[in-house]
């Protein structure tokens, strides 16, 4: 998929640019130990998933009927919360691989306003359960509900913290043009916590 | 030199800006379904095949792996396909 | 050996050597019994020994873990340590308490070892790998907290590295978590709770920051990799060790009787518990090959590579094999799970201690770097004896859990008990006699530190 350069000479182009963009062309960008905990994480999540639509098959009334007790809306503000962050994260790795330093910064910053607005929002579905009486005992819907969103809650200010400390340390002016691997490790982590929560909203707020 | 860096730059935000307003796009598609109360199984896989293309999106474009070659180039296709797999027989399943 | 006070770890070596061959005879004995059911009664009967083979497993690793830590925190801390007087001073109050507490369980009945120390004033006694009377436990917390003291203190006034900052925060869980040990509530599923939290958040929590910071620890002096490098991955593995292992410690509450959940949260997690083992067997094979010299201690890099690859099976394979509620409903409590902590303590525990002893034993009686030739040659001999004979357990207690299972618990007529163990008296005579072997090992193991004692290093 091309969605940029349709002629070729611009094509070679942009793969030029990806080819400087990633260390060598073998490895992802980042600290591949970050990279080697990232398919760790998306594993667990993917056991998660496949747990919820495996039981769901056995309970499948069960689930359309307490689905709809879900906020959708709440959780669509959330999945653009996500995305637009994830966009800024990637608009701070570009600033910092042309050594602009406060750009960069604001990037991070209006990133981590993304993730706030989710974890707020997030907060307000869960007060609004724990008003209800629901909790993971409820039932088995609820149980993988609760679960999957409060694990992925955890991962969001997991999140949060490494990008803040990617911040600070912008700040401080540990990275450059030259030497980024920082900043692309913590924008490599964002990601992972937007694409799980991309599958997430559809699979438990929506498909039915 | 600067004129390269510059360049560099370009061809890299401009297609994440793209896939940033293609992954907007493919939300409010998803939420739609949602609001308008849409269910069944060809509905769910199309929500879910949806969600798999900005998965693959974030991954290819955000995450950078599009330009390698090598393992390291599947690790985010197979996490989608896999489970993808799975959630799919799972809703014909119950059908 | 770099500093002095490094010397404290040698007596807890040899104690930790010592306890193991009382394992591993007791472990013999329990074996027979298995089919003589009358063997050695009534000195020993089956109860006594199986108690005696397993706490003599938690003290003399526990001794491991100690003398590991008081030859590894100076060296990497790069001063001596706080005060080698009070270790010790520890070392034989340990000693004696442990001696005294196995004496205890061998010469009176349980019951009246009970009121002979007091247990009904806190009891805490009579729950399986926790038999120890009350005022051994309150001796081991002391020797805990004193050893702690001892090693904090040492870390505050020297270099801070990631290896002691894992295998402080290790030990500190060990002693924290031994805490629970001292609640004894009536309510049952409460009784059980904390007792797992003692059991398991031991050997699939906090154990593993030790395990991982002294396999780290060697891997850096064997292979001269950048610490930097080491210290990434050791990072990577503690965190997917902790969360998997914490949540996954789950796996227990819903048969104990917490809400259903637990079934969930316990099953997922604790299958990927192997990952952290499994990571750990990619990074010694890796570090190994990235090495930047040869050291001369080959036998220590041998049980350093022996360790990552027996913990995956041990603890990661034969644990996911029984974890997922399903298949556990079926398994629990039978030969499956005797297989599992067989393997998973002599892979991830006991060999860890024998590396760290490997690798310092010879520094600390004199050497340079490493045993003769000669004596590693018997040293692998060993390690090769007592690890393959260990495989051969598992798989035929595995055999015999898989037999029992079938016949006692799923097939349509299931049979009682007894008569099930009767028909699994094969796989316990095969069992018995890999236990000869690994005794042999053993044995070889001890000779390999009198042979060529005399003769150069290898080079």
């Amino acid at each position: 998929m091309n969605l940029s350069r349709p002629d070729n000479e611009r094509t070679s182009k942009d793969a030029q640019y990806l080819q400087a963009a990633t260390h060598d062309r073998i490895y992802p960008p980042g600290d591949l130990a970050i990279w080697v905990f990232i398919l760790a994480e998306l594993l667990v999540f993917a056991v998660f998933f496949s747990a919820y639509a495996l039981t769901r098959a056995n309970n499948a009334e069960l689930f359309n009927t307490c689905q709809l007790t879900l906020d959708a809306n709440a959780a669509f503000i959330n999945t653009l919360a996500l995305i637009s962050s994830s966009y800024f994260v990637m608009r701070a790795v570009a600033a910092i691989r042309e050594a602009k330093t406060q750009q960069c910064i604001q990037w991070l910053i209006a990133a981590l306003a993304m993730g706030c607005v989710f974890l707020i929002i997030k907060s307000g579905e869960y007060v609004h359960h724990y008003q209800a009486g629901i909790n993971l005992r409820t039932n088995l819907f609820y149980m993988f509900y609760l679960s999957l969103t409060f694990f992925h809650f955890m991962h969001v200010i997991m999140g949060m913290v490494i990008l803040t400390a990617v911040t600070i340390k912008t700040r401080q002016g540990h990275y450059s043009a030259a030497e980024h691997t920082g900043v692309e490790t913590g924008a490599s982590y964002w990601h992972m916590v937007d694409i799980i929560w991309l599958i997430l909203f559809p699979l438990v707020y929506i498909m039915r | 030199m600067r004129a390269a860096t510059g360049t560099q730059i370009f061809y890299s935000i401009r297609p994440c800006t793209f896939v940033y307003l293609t992954l907007v796009v493919l939300s409010l598609v998803t939420w739609l379904t949602g609001q308008l109360g849409l269910s069944g199984l060809s509905i769910s896989l199309i929500v879910l095949g949806l969600a798999l293309i900005k998965g693959l999106l974030i991954g290819d474009y955000y995450m950078g792996l599009r330009g390698l070659t090598g393992v390291w180039r599947w690790a985010i296709i197979v996490w989608l396909v896999i489970p993808g797999a799975l959630i799919t027989w799972a809703f014909i399943k119950v059908q | 050996m770099q500093y002095q006070s490094q010397a404290v770890a040698k007596p807890y070596f040899i104690a930790a050597i010592g306890l193991f061959v009382g394992q591993i005879l007791f472990g013999l004995i329990m074996g027979l019994q298995y089919v003589i059911g009358d063997f050695l009664f009534p000195e020993i009967p089956f109860n006594v020994a199986r108690m005696v083979h397993t706490n003599l497993l938690i003290v003399w690793i526990l001794f491991g873990f100690m003398g590991a830590a008081y030859y590894l925190v100076p060296e990497e801390s790069e001063c001596e340590l706080y005060s080698p007087k009070l270790a010790l001073l520890m070392f034989w109050v340990f000693l004696i308490a442990g001696a005294l507490t196995i004496l205890g369980y061998l010469l009176v009945p349980y019951a009246t070892l009970a009121e002979m120390t007091g247990n009904s004033l806190l009891p805490t006694m009579g729950r399986e790998f926790l038999e120890q009377p009350t005022i051994t436990k309150i001796g081991i917390v002391i020797v805990a907290l004193a050893f702690l003291f001892n090693l904090g203190m040492t870390m505050l006034k020297g270099r801070k590295t990631v290896i002691t900052l894992v295998l402080f925060i290790g030990l500190v869980g060990l002693a924290v978590f031994f805490l629970f040990s001292f609640f004894n509530p009536d309510n049952l599923v409460r009784d059980k709770l904390y007792w797992w939290f003692v059991v398991h958040l031991w050997v699939e929590g906090v154990w593993e920051l030790i395990l991982g910071a002294i396999l780290a620890f060697v891997l850096i002096k064997t292979t001269g990799v950048d610490r930097e490098v080491i210290e990434k991955w050791l990072y990577v593995i503690i965190a997917l060790a902790l969360i998997t292992g914490i949540i996954g410690t789950g796996h227990h509450f819903f048969w104990i009787g917490l809400p259903g959940y637990w079934q969930w949260w316990g099953s997922i997690f604790s299958a990927l518990e192997p990952l952290p083992f499994f990571m750990m067997t990619v990074f010694a094979f890796n570090m190994v090959n990235q090495r930047r010299r040869n050291h001369p201690n080959q036998a220590a890099v041998l049980w350093a590579l022996g360790t990552s690859v027996m913990a995956f099976l041990g603890a990661g394979v034969w644990g996911f094999m029984h974890t997922l509620a399903p298949v556990n409903y079926y398994t629990h409590g039978t030969q499956i799970t005797a297989a599992h902590g067989h393997m998973a303590f002599y892979g991830a525990y006991a060999m860890i201690v024998l590396t760290i002893i490997s690798y310092a034993m010879p520094m600390l009686r004199g050497r340079k770097a490493a045993n003769s030739g000669k004596s590693q040659i018997l040293e692998m001999w060993s390690f090769w004896l007592m690890t393959v004979s260990m495989v051969f357990i598992t798989l035929f207690l595995t055999a015999a859990g898989v037999l029992q299972v079938y016949t006692q618990r799923y097939t349509d007529n299931p049979q009682p008990f007894m008569a099930v163990q009767e028909r699994l008296e094969l796989f316990y005579w095969m069992r018995e006699a890999a236990g000869v072997v690994f005794l042999i090992g053993l044995i070889i193991y001890i000779i390999s530190f009198f042979a060529g004692s005399n003769e150069p290093e290898q080079a």
